[in-house]
């Protein structure tokens, strides 16, 4: 099906307020879930937009921005693995694999915003010099402003105008290479897993990771409720009961791994 | 010229519970947050320097060196150093509060938020949605307006706290990080099992016809979800030991599957 210039619109509307929310990290609202309803509620498919919201969910459940590195953009992946999938009648699994040039895309811009905006910051220092409150506050409003043009931007480019060329391009794609995307987005999820675990894992941590993986693995448990609540009953035993590195040697530096 | 009369309102503060939300609007590799830091304490700063010029351009100067701190937590900070500012404390004290609360602060924050409610909450709303429920999107979104509201709770936390206890409050953040990080991992490890899918399909042809499946007849058997745990592992190496961008393992994964399904594996 295809997209209207007012979806695109809208789209793109909706974009600059999640993109400034990503931008902030204030409501969550850039996470995928949300980002893929809201893109199908404008599309007229809420149902398409909740299903691939929770797979493309995942797979970005363990890429952050904590921990050093910005990551392939979750708005991005969230509307075009929507869009994708409703242009092109396609499965949500391969929208995402479709998708993640945008995610990519839209990483590289903000890597550029995170490296250009560097140089306002002579400027905004030479208004706390002068104690010039407002115009800090109207330097700090431009580069947010910034920001939430290039999404409204990218979103409009990368949804509306893009979708002629996207469906084409599915045509001309062999049944082996779309298998393999579908599988890619049962797959992906393990990367961002890793980097979670590159963030918290130290060999005494190991214990934690398996209880949960086996909890899963051999026990018919429905959602993951469950599991988090018996990691909270370790974590909070720890808390109670296990001394620190401090409390046991006094001076001793610990690094915890975080 | 310090100003040492208490200026700032129970309004002021609550107030910097919204106003933190400036904390990444001019985000930038060089300062990180220091411009979003310094608009978010702009009113409370003029406030308590109110014609003391010279005070409040001391006071943005320092509030504009490098900061990098966790955006959920930050009004704790923000209002504990107002109360300092407030009394009229040395600047130096200031600076080094902050410099020594800013970096554990980003620690617990993104051991909590990060690394434990996201995980729990992608995996709990994901669940729903995929089910095409709405309450997935809608559990996701109270949980975080919730996560956000706490910001003004931590507003006056910080404010009454002071300096009293400065030193028992990094003690408890290591303890504090270190129980979300036993929740978090025993999460991960759940996620690992529940969502990360890798099947084969190659079978073993018996001589009476009859085929088995590798995956079924073998791994299933013995150990399900090893493929799984053997792929999270694989990349958490090529991410920790080879310092391997997130960004390619993706881009490699793809191009791994689709020849892995060219050639009839997965």
């Amino acid at each position: 099906m295809q997209i209207t210039l007012v979806q695109g619109i809208l789209l793109a509307l909706a974009c600059i307020v999640i993109g400034v929310d990503y931008w902030l990290e204030a409501f969550f609202i850039f996470r995928p879930i949300i980002v893929a309803s809201i893109t199908g509620l404008i599309l007229g498919d809420l149902k398409l937009g909740l299903v691939a919201g929770g797979l493309t969910e995942l797979a970005f459940a363990g890429l952050t921005p904590a921990g050093g590195t910005q990551p392939p953009n979750p708005i991005l992946a969230g509307v075009m693995t929507v869009v994708i999938a409703h242009t092109t009648n396609t499965s949500p699994a391969l929208a995402i694999g479709l998708a993640l040039p945008f995610s990519i895309l839209m990483q590289y811009v903000i890597l550029f915003f995170y490296s250009s905006f560097s140089m306002f910051m002579a400027r905004a220092d030479h208004y706390a010099e002068n104690a010039d409150a407002k115009a800090l506050t109207q330097l700090n409003y431009l580069t947010t402003a910034i920001v939430a043009v290039s999404y409204g931007v990218i979103v409009f480019l990368s949804a509306y105008a893009a979708q002629d060329l996207l469906k084409s391009l599915i045509d001309i794609l062999p049944i082996w290479f779309i298998h393999g995307l579908e599988i890619a987005g049962g797959i992906l999820p393990a990367v961002g897993f890793a980097m979670l675990l590159n963030v918290m894992l130290k060999l005494q941590y190991i214990p934690f990771f398996i209880v949960g993986f086996f909890l899963i693995t051999y026990l018919p448990i429905a959602n993951l409720l469950p599991v988090a609540v018996v990691g909270l009953g370790l974590g909070m035993y720890d808390y109670f009961f296990v001394k620190s590195d401090d409390e046991k040697a006094k001076g001793g530096v610990q690094n915890d791994g975080i | 010229m310090t100003v040492s009369n208490k200026v700032l309102t129970k309004k002021d503060i609550s107030d910097m519970a919204y106003r933190s939300v400036f904390l990444q609007a001019s985000f930038n590799y060089e300062r990180m947050q220091a411009g979003g830091w310094t608009v978010a304490m702009l009113p409370a700063l003029e406030k308590i320097y109110k014609d003391d010029k010279e005070g409040l351009a001391a006071a943005m100067t320092d509030n504009m060196q490098f900061i990098n701190t966790h955006p959920t937590l930050v009004p704790f900070l923000m209002t504990l150093l107002l109360s300092l500012e407030e009394n009229g404390s040395d600047r130096t004290l200031i600076k080094g509060i902050k410099v020594g609360l800013f970096g554990p602060l980003a620690g617990i924050g993104d051991a909590i938020f990060w690394f434990t409610v996201l995980p729990i909450m992608a995996g709990i709303s994901s669940s729903f949605a995929l089910e095409g429920n709405v309450l997935g999107p809608i559990i996701f979104f109270a949980v975080y307006v919730g996560i956000f509201i706490m910001r003004f709770p931590l507003a006056r936390a910080g404010y009454e706290l002071g300096t009293t206890a400065l030193d028992s409050l990094r003690e408890s953040s290591k303890k504090l990080s270190r129980a979300a990080t036993i929740l978090g991992t025993t999460v991960i490890g759940a996620l690992a099992a529940a969502y990360v899918h890798i099947t084969l399909l190659p079978t073993i042809e018996l001589n009476d016809g009859i085929t088995i499946s590798i995956q079924e007849a073998f791994i299933d058997k013995i150990f399900p979800n090893l493929l799984p745990l053997a792929y999270v592992f694989t990349m958490f190496y090529f991410i920790r030991v080879r310092k391997v961008s997130p960004t390619v393992l993706i881009l490699v994964t793809i191009v791994l599957t689709i020849v892995l399904s060219f050639l009839g594996i997965l």
